[in-house]
């Protein structure tokens, strides 16, 4: 009964943490979007909102909440509403296993990394099922374009994390990150990163690989007839994703936690942020992709790269 | 500045007293002839042959009767030829949308500013109006209602 | 039935517009979509129709000065100097050569600031936002330098028959050099961001060829036409106002596709440039008004062809006069029209992603097209 009462308390504190950090870490995200895009576009950004516009996002989710819902007429109405729902569930699972510092985690699970992976991959069902619903042909081609992409860059993104798992020879993130205890991975697998990134910004469908919503293409793609808080939870989705990419990345490449001086939840974190900060520099810097060049780069370079390094890596262990 | 080309092709077709030359820097072009609607097809060919452009296809209300003004200029060379061919009201002209596909438009244009229609037009609709506008803006009947 | 029917249609069409990112105005193209490809595609226009036309014809000749200012607004000088031209070689008006001077430089700045809202445009089209404000950011100053002389920042009613109104000032002058100067120093930053960036070649070379043919049969002109490679430039080919007393080049394209037409026209951006500053430096002295303008314009009977390069092509009107204080019929042959005409055939079965990559490096202006 204790135990029952005790393991209750933590889940119910574990819910609220990981959705006040998901709320707290959007809100963030984006005012950071912005004032990065701003920055690197010669303007200020967002500036009368709070100090350097700081409430703008919270002032901007105020908006969207009273905004009205509209459902398309002829929608698939419970695969319509049940969509954003599905695309936001699983990301609040991820979190159980991330490793924030060695105090502050839900659960070491000894499939840690499995769990994201498979759990990051129901998102692409999400989009799927918003595009069919909406009855809206551009939301279709968005979401038949996220399918084809994310089974294209799903592949060399768990390849590469192989790699690094061959080499701690532990799915555990907490090992993972105790393996680096001297050196980051990132030396070791300087490759596996680089495509890590690249296959982590494509799997969050941020530009440059924003097929799925491209906007002068496909108006707004699989979200196009979302409107409301429902448009604001894709939204959150995002933002929630990109930052579980960089955590996923900061524990298999950059020793999680680890750092001198500072606190270990200031390390992870900075490092999180700093991983964001680049995709936020690729999405305003570059054009997007033509939707075959992506599938392209996917299966002719980036699945032979990651296999390449697996198999490096492999007979590496096995020499040394 | 005439260009002397064009002239032994055009006069074969339409007869050389229908040529006139014209003073450029007054008017803007070089060579003016007076065509009926049912040469232009030989005339858009004889010029397409040319490697000249259709500028511009456009017609005017005369009242009495109708006249269509076509503009052909070169990319290579300096001369610029516009093309009269009167027509009476009601009467159909024959397209030149398949030398010019380019004329396509200006036809379909014609036709629903001036209520000319073009025999042999593949698509002859409204193009600016709205499909179910039976009225032609460019004829001088047309009172514009500001 | 209905089963069987659904198995059999193997096309599906969208409608790409009228309010679509891409099309930058209101244009509706409607594509037969056979899955990521396009079968086949109308545009279908009007939808921004204003009867520029028929208000000729109902307006005396001074009062159609501002609306070619609205057709294209984005190059509304030439627009401007093509009408002036046309009346003027109709009543025989003489415009003092400062004058012409004020207008290339003016035109020409505002063919800059054309293509620089292109620019920016167009990689919008193509997914990347941040060049859109950098070029904005240049052609800002070109607004603030037209603005100054001709009191508008957009739809210009600034020449007039016989000259300009407002002379420039030495403020204008050397604000003008001061922004050569800077828009030369950018050339680099553009180069580095957009035109060597491995992402913008892929996307657009060897995609939406025009060849010579296709553009001669539809009428293609300006930079659309030198990227296909034909050295057709009316400032040179047919010299208006004093155009020939500069000396400059025509940027042309060798394989005709979306890449050709990009650099062509950031080429002719420099182009333009060096013709501003050979007018800024033998910029004559003198009135800048024709003598003895009549205020109640009756040009004589006759008729008049007149054309101009505008940023997109040959903008020409057709004007006929029968003595009137008002034109009998005003014809204008604009370039975007007939520029998108010829999109169907550039359109053929290839993918929405290079639908709008072609679409854009087309440079169309709606309103310019319906008129």
């Amino acid at each position: 009964m204790q135990f029952l009462l005790a393991e209750g308390a933590r889940i119910g504190i574990s819910l609220i943490g990981v959705i006040g950090l998901v709320s707290i870490n959007a809100l963030f995200l984006i005012w950071m979007e912005r004032k990065v895009s701003a920055h690197i576009q010669l303007r200020p950004g967002p500036m009368e909102v709070g100090f350097h516009g700081a409430l703008q996002t919270i002032a901007d989710a105020l908006k969207l909440i009273g905004k009205e819902l509209i459902t398309p007429e002829d929608a698939d109405k419970l695969i319509y509403l049940l969509a954003p729902i599905v695309m936001f569930l699983p990301v609040l699972v991820s979190f159980i296993v991330i490793p924030f510092s060695p105090t502050l985690l839900i659960r070491d699970l000894n499939v840690g990394i499995l769990l994201i992976f498979a759990f990051s991959t129901m998102a692409v069902l999400a989009i799927l099922m918003a595009g069919w619903s909406s009855n809206n042909k551009y939301s279709l081609l968005g979401a038949i374009r996220s399918v084809a992409q994310t089974i294209a860059y799903e592949i060399p993104l768990l390849i590469t994390a192989m790699s690094v798992i061959i080499m701690v020879g532990s799915l555990k993130l907490t090992d993972i990150v105790a393996y680096q205890a001297t050196v980051w991975n990132v030396l070791f697998q300087p490759l596996a990163f680089i495509l890590f990134i690249i296959c982590g910004t494509a799997e969050t469908n941020r530009a440059p690989f924003d097929i799925p919503e491209a906007e002068s293409e496909l108006v707004a793609g699989f979200h196009t007839e979302y409107s409301g808080m429902r448009f604001a939870i894709f939204f959150l989705a995002e933002y929630t994703n990109m930052f579980i990419v960089s955590a996923v990345a900061t524990v298999l490449f950059l020793g999680g936690w680890r750092g001198p001086i500072l606190p270990p939840l200031v390390w992870f974190l900075l490092k999180v942020y700093a991983i964001i900060f680049l995709m936020m520099w690729f999405r305003w810097t570059f054009p997007r992709l033509r939707f075959d060049q992506l599938i392209t780069l996917g299966w002719k370079i980036l699945i032979p790269l990651s296999l390449a390094n697996l198999i490096l890596t492999a007979l590496a262990i096995k020499i040394f | 500045m005439t260009s002397p080309i064009i002239i032994p092709s055009l006069e074969a077709i339409l007869g050389a007293d229908k040529l006139t030359e014209l003073d450029y820097a007054a008017t803007g072009c070089h060579v003016r002839a007076e065509a009926v609607p049912e040469q232009m097809p030989a005339v858009a060919a004889a010029m397409l042959e040319q490697k000249f452009y259709l500028a511009s296809l456009t017609a005017l209300d005369l009242v009495e009767s109708l006249e269509l003004v076509y503009h052909f200029a070169s990319f290579y060379q300096l001369c610029r030829l516009v093309v009269h061919a009167p027509l009476a009201k009601g009467a159909a002209a024959p397209t030149i949308s398949h030398v010019y596909p380019g004329a396509d438009w200006f036809e379909r244009e014609v036709f629903e500013m001036f209520g000319i229609t073009f025999a042999g037009h593949p698509n002859l609709k409204n193009l600016i109006l709205p499909e179910d506008a039976d009225f032609h803006p460019l004829l001088k009947d047309f009172v514009a209602s500001s | 039935m209905m089963l069987e029917k659904g198995i059999e249609e193997k096309t599906f069409y969208l409608n790409l517009g009228p309010q679509h990112p891409a099309t930058h105005g209101v244009l509706r193209v409607v594509l037969e979509m056979d899955g990521e490809f396009i079968a086949n595609s109308e545009p279908i226009i009007g939808y921004g129709h204003r009867a520029h036309e028929k208000m000729a014809e109902l307006r005396t000749y001074q009062q159609y000065l501002p609306n070619m200012g609205r057709v294209d607004y984005l190059h509304a000088l030439a627009y401007n100097q093509c009408y002036c031209m046309a009346v003027e070689k109709l009543t025989g008006i003489q415009v003092p050569e400062r004058a012409e001077f004020i207008r290339v430089i003016t035109s020409e700045l505002n063919r800059i600031s054309s293509h620089l809202l292109w620019f920016g445009a167009y990689l919008l089209d193509l997914g990347a936002f941040t060049p859109f404000l950098y070029c904005f950011d240049d052609r800002e100053h070109i607004l603030d330098l037209l603005d100054r002389i001709t009191g508008s920042r957009l739809t210009y009613c600034f020449y007039r028959f016989g000259g300009v109104p407002v002379d420039v000032d030495e403020e204008f002058i050397a604000g003008t050099r001061a922004f050569i100067s800077r828009l030369r120093s950018r050339w680099n930053d553009y180069d580095t961001l957009v035109t060597k960036n491995v992402i913008f070649i892929n996307r657009t070379r060897d995609v939406g060829i025009m060849t010579p043919e296709q553009a001669l049969k539809y009428g293609v002109t300006g930079p659309n036409l030198r990227g296909s490679g034909i050295p057709y430039d009316i400032r040179k080919s047919e010299p208006f106002s004093v155009y020939p007393l500069f000396d400059f080049e025509i940027p042309l394209g060798e394989r005709g596709d979306v890449l050709d037409r990009y650099v062509v026209r950031l080429q002719e951006m420099e182009q333009s440039l060096r013709i501003i500053e050979q007018a800024l430096d033998k910029l004559p002295e003198g009135p800048i008004m024709a003598e003895k303008v009549p205020k109640r314009l009756k040009p004589p009977e006759g008729e008049v062809y007149t054309a101009v390069e505008t940023a997109r092509g040959e903008f020409g009107i057709y004007l006929v006069s029968k003595g009137d204080v008002k034109p009998y019929r005003l014809k204008l042959r604009v370039p975007c029209f007939s520029n998108l005409s010829v999109m169907p055939e550039l359109f053929q079965d290839v993918m929405v992603a290079d639908a709008v990559a072609i679409l854009g490096s087309l440079d169309l202006v709606i309103p310019d097209i319906d008129r």
